[in-house]
């Protein structure tokens, strides 16, 4: 059984294809620059080669055409026959209120997601593309869709209602959905299977930490909150993006700046957050050795971005009346334990006790890294969104 | 030990048929003022390569410098970032020899002509030396909204790929652009310059061929009434400005639109306009002329209705 | 050996007059002026008239304390008001462009009429000035924070203030040694966690929206969300502010008031968006609860104020509903104590909670006393 895993961008696709019955990855590849000048395709072999295809790209079906072609190529490939494909599953961003969960895409899942494109002007147009496209190519291949936020379609109303006029949610479906929710699920679940603990018995906090950051706080498998709002800007101090924000500054600076809806977006999602605080980076490695050479205002940023992460585990503890297991995923959750030990220090009042010496050797491996002794268990949990995706598409075609 | 390979990606089509040309790849401009520099800003923005033609190396280092000053104002205004920046500014390229635009699906004249009469010819001239250069699918087109493209196309061979495109003079977040086709425009054409333009995250507007389109139309006869309005003593020219912005709903009134436009261009669309009408209401305002005269040109001269200051901040 | 206590707002004047603050406070006289430009000049007239007055001659008056919104990063306690105050307030304006001219005119008033009775600032803003920087500071550019100086500043700072320090004399705790998360919550509201007598954190921003769901204030809402909505409305700047400060909050949400007590008795009527509205409010409080437990590494107090604060115990139940596993143990007894000082909590419980009623013009008048009476 083969499945093919599509990340479809406004310019780029990912790809994996994924031999389901080890987990194995036989072929995986990135492709940019679609429609524009200098596309190409770049993969990793495995055996460590990497090519890359340059070439004019005009569009996703075009794209999609290459990489099945590359695939089921003799020189490069690791396929004979595209028949061997079992299924595509999909990554979709947006599902507004219409997906809890990942579906099998037919006519009218391709309507009702052309319905969230309002929520999600800038993702879900590319990813209905991808799905268009391989409909072209291999008509009968079942496709799968797993939503970003499907996952906290759980959220109860008093998580996911805004204080705002209530018409504006009826109107235009303004409230929080959340996103990273593949990743918060996998890496709740894995956690729990790591620990051998009853995932829908547990009150778990997930932080994913990668460019882009979310919380979600888990209660007894489902999600109950999560830091991502309506839209991904909402929350964590992230690389370019500001997270939470008094809105009368965001109307004070448009006002003094004077600039319009358009600057103000690119301002907080593009020029704020670690980047905009300390002036060196958006990538925590940069700020970290900007630390190290004693750069102040890198600390700083270091120092806001812990302790935002720790305000937020505290919130979502009261949330849930305590919390059992923490978790620590993405880029940064996985790698820099410098965050963790920031997030999570003087957490003893709620039962965490860390092993801070353990923690300083873990680096994107599963692991425990609060003491045995600990009521509240904290754990390393590396993410892997295309095996969920993949995972979801398998058990959806296989009814 | 592991190996880095380069191929072409064309050998991997599923179906070995030759690919339709990707439109709108590169595109050519010729004259790299202000509105040159704007419009490739906009274009290159959306990765399109621009490559644009001026008159000797010192104007396309001075176009360059001018493009990278309005994307630093721009970051300052939060509107972009440095690698939005850099990708931009590695898309345009400047060349005096028309041979560089080979290639271009589209090229568009933008030159400053100051010499009222002889604008239409030097533009003629300019249009037959694109032909002789691109393909023959590829577009011409104007900017300038005064100049008639039916005109301007006359003597080509291929005269059905000419279109007049008007970006917005005064604001080139505008979301439209006005199309106008001449006597000779194909569909095809017109179609594929409404679907560059769509491209560009903007709304064709399509007009008729007609002096001043819509929009220039509209500019001149305002700035000339708020002139008389002020040359009567009726009002100042700050409450001129803020009761046509209120009461009309604008962003800007009329002396800082025309401050912001520029006068000497404000000058020549009402001469040509007056030329093509006979209208007295088109006709320029002395107060305009009178500055003109003295290159008090508005913001870019730092003075014109109001001054300015390096930044294009009004001081008084 | 009286002192007025004046808050000016941009439409109304509030007063108090104290008596006797050296033992035992004691208010003589209180009300609301609605008009401004004479307003003060009507006040003084009132407080000497034979009719409705308490004060035989003005020159009884020996000090006028006021309240002022904004003290910005120049004021992080109450000051005696100089010319040097003034040009500050003045300064701070440009952060509080509603609140802090009325202040003043407040101030230039009584310059006129009373120029030899010392004045006293006394800031909602101040007692938040310990606030740490990463608490401060938005994840935004920080050249934001140095050309406008765009920060956290909070509010209500008179009030966290008075109950966490009334709350430590009535628990037996030391204030500098105590870990205290205070609630205002009024038809403004915000809560603040105090560590060892500063102020750490504060729920409410630059400006009053942030935070809480309030009456008509949205409190926190992804920004990406608020520009989603300009752009759908096609609403400009200060329409969004009318937004966000005016139509949300607990009326925007449940279509009825902004008054807890009609939400209350709505929602005991089994009105949905009430009871939702109420969870919704009471949600925000509890996770600002734990992220500021999270902040002090555990609390010692929790204290409950302003209007609601001190009187719904309905909310209070819902908010305590769940936070038993930081040490706390909820007096049924107590629960349902309305307006006055209170335990919610058992003796025996490692956290306590409180009621404590707030007073800011007493606070104001004590700091006016003591800053007259010391210089």
């Amino acid at each position: 059984m083969k499945i093919l895993v599509l990340n479809c961008g406004s310019s780029s696709i990912k790809y994996q294809l994924f031999e389901m019955n080890d987990l194995s990855i036989l072929a995986k590849g990135t492709m940019e620059k679609i429609g524009l000048k200098g596309s190409f395709l770049k993969i990793e072999k495995p055996n460590g080669d990497k090519v890359v295809f340059e070439g004019e790209i005009i569009d996703h079906q075009a794209g999609i055409e290459y990489i099945l072609g590359v695939i089921s190529s003799e020189k490069h490939g690791c396929i004979a026959n595209l028949d061997e494909i079992n299924a595509v599953g999909h990554r979709v961003v947006h599902g507004g209120e219409l997906f809890n969960s990942s579906v099998l895409i037919t006519d009218a899942v391709i309507k009702a997601i052309e319905q969230t494109i309002e929520l999600a002007p800038l993702h879900n147009p590319p990813n209905l593309k991808g799905i268009q496209a391989v409909s072209s190519v291999m008509p009968k291949i079942p496709q799968v869709a797993v939503f970003d936020t499907a996952f906290h379609q759980t959220m109860p109303e008093h998580a996911y209602m805004y204080a705002l006029p209530y018409s504006l949610y009826t109107k235009y479906g303004v409230r929080r959905y959340g996103f990273h929710g593949t990743s918060h699920r996998f890496v709740s679940k894995q956690a729990c299977e790591f620990l051998g603990k009853d995932y829908n018995n547990q009150r778990i906090i997930t932080c994913h930490l990668g460019n882009g950051a979310s919380l979600a706080a888990i209660q007894n498998g489902e999600s109950v909150d999560t830091s991502m709002g309506l839209t991904p800007l909402e929350g964590l101090i992230m690389g370019t993006r500001s997270g939470d924000l008094d809105l009368g500054v965001l109307t004070y600076i448009m006002d003094k700046e004077e600039i319009g809806i358009n600057s103000a977006n690119t301002l907080l999602n593009k020029h704020s957050g670690m980047l905009g605080i300390s002036g060196v980076s958006s990538d925590m490695r940069e700020i970290s050795a900007a630390v190290a050479q004693g750069n102040k205002r890198a600390e700083l940023a270091y120092n806001m971005y812990n302790y935002r992460v720790k305000k937020y585990i505290g919130s979502y503890a009261a949330a849930m009346g305590g919390v059992d297991i923490i978790v620590f995923t993405g880029g940064i959750g996985e790698n820099n334990d410098f965050v963790r030990a920031g997030a999570t220090e003087g957490l003893a009042f709620m039962g965490l006790e860390m092993d801070f010496d353990k923690n300083k050797t873990i680096k994107g491996t599963e692991a425990i890294i609060s003491k045995s002794n600990s009521k509240v268990t904290c754990v390393v949990i590396p993410t892997n969104e295309e095996l969920v995706i993949a995972q979801d598409t398998l058990i959806i075609v296989n009814g | 030990m592991a190996q880095n390979i380069v191929e072409p990606i064309e050998d991997y089509g599923l179906s070995k048929k030759s690919k339709p040309k990707s439109l709108f790849s590169k595109v050519g401009i010729i004259g790299f003022g202000t509105s040159g520099q704007a419009i490739a800003r906009i274009i290159s923005r959306q990765g399109i390569e621009v490559t644009f033609i001026e008159t000797d190396e010192k104007r396309i280092k001075a176009g360059l410098a001018g493009l990278e000053r309005d994307l630093d104002r721009i970051i300052g205004n939060w509107g972009l970032t440095e690698s939005d920046k850099r990708a931009i500014l590695s898309r345009v390229k400047g060349f005096t020899d028309y041979k560089k635009l080979e290639g271009c699906d589209l090229v568009l004249e933008a030159i400053l002509s100051n010499k009222r009469e002889s604008s239409v010819e030097d533009r003629k001239e300019i249009f037959k030396k694109i032909e002789a250069v691109v393909e023959p699918y590829a577009i011409i087109a104007t900017n300038s909204s005064t100049s008639v493209i039916t005109e301007l196309s006359a003597e080509l061979e291929h005269k059905d790929r000419c279109v007049s495109l008007h970006f917005s003079t005064l604001s080139t977040e505008a979301r439209l652009v006005e199309v106008a086709r001449g006597l000779h425009t194909s569909d095809e054409a017109y179609d594929n310059t409404a679907k560059f333009i769509t491209m560009l995250g903007k709304t064709a507007i399509p007009v008729d061929e007609s002096p001043g389109l819509v929009t220039v139309r509209m500019f001149v006869p305002l700035i000339n009434e708020a002139c008389h309005i002020l040359m009567e003593g009726t009002a100042s020219m700050e409450d001129i400005d803020f009761a046509t912005k209120e009461s009309l709903s604008l962003a800007i009134g009329p002396f800082e639109m025309a401050d912001k436009i520029g006068l000497d261009r404000i000058f020549r669309w009402s001469e040509n306009l007056y030329r093509e009408f006979g209208d007295m209401h088109y006709k320029s305002s002395p107060l305009i002329k009178k500055r003109v005269r003295a290159n008090q040109l508005g913001r870019k001269t730092g003075k014109g209705f109001y001054t300015y200051d390096e930044n294009g901040k009004r001081i008084k | 050996m009286k002192v007025i206590v004046l808050n000016c707002g941009s439409s109304s004047i509030k007063y108090q007059l104290f008596n006797q603050l050296e033992n035992g406070e004691k208010v003589t006289i209180g009300g609301e002026i609605l008009d401004h430009a004479q307003g003060i000049e009507y006040l003084l007239g009132i407080l000497i008239s034979k009719k409705y007055g308490c004060v035989a001659n003005l020159n009884e008056i020996i000090a006028v304390g006021h309240r002022v919104a904004h003290g910005a990063e120049y004021f992080n306690d109450s000051v005696l008001i100089t010319k040097e105050v003034i040009a500050g307030i003045e300064k701070a304006a440009e952060l509080a462009p509603l609140h802090n001219p009325a202040n003043l005119a407040g101030i230039y008033s009584i310059n006129k009429l009373l120029p030899h009775v010392p004045q006293v600032a006394v800031f909602d803003t101040a007692f938040h000035q310990t606030i740490p920087p990463r608490a401060y500071l938005y994840g935004i550019p920080y050249s934001l924070y140095e050309k406008y100086k765009i920060r956290r500043y909070a509010f209500h700072g008179t009030s966290h203030k008075f109950v966490a320090k009334l709350a430590c004399e009535a628990a037996g705790l030391d204030f500098n040694n105590a870990k205290i998360i205070t609630c205002h919550l009024g038809n403004g509201a915000s809560v603040a966690a105090i560590k060892n007598g500063h102020s750490i954190d504060s729920s409410m921003g630059m400006t009053p929206v942030e935070g809480l769901v309030m009456g008509t204030r949205a409190g926190d809402l992804d920004a990406g969300a608020l520009l989603f909505i300009m752009q759908k409305e096609e609403i400009n700047i200060s329409v969004a502010n009318t937004l966000i400060n005016k139509h949300s909050g607990v009326l925007g949400l449940s279509g009825i008031s902004s008054d807890m007590r009609d939400l209350e008795n709505a929602s005991y009527e089994g009105n949905e968006r009430a009871i939702k509205t109420l969870d919704v409010y009471q949600y925000k409080i509890k996770k600002y609860i734990g992220s500021y437990m999270a902040a002090l590494g555990g609390v010692d107090l929790l204290i409950f104020t302003g209007g609601v604060g001190e009187n719904d115990s309905n909310l209070r139940k819902l908010v305590l509903n769940g936070l038993e596993f930081m040490g706390f143990e909820q007096n049924p007894e107590t629960a349902n104590t309305r307006g006055k000082i209170a335990f919610l909590s058992t003796p025996e419980s490692k956290v306590k909670v409180m009621i404590v009623p707030t007073n800011e013009e007493l606070v104001i008048a004590t700091d006016t006393y003591n800053i007259v009476s010391k210089g």
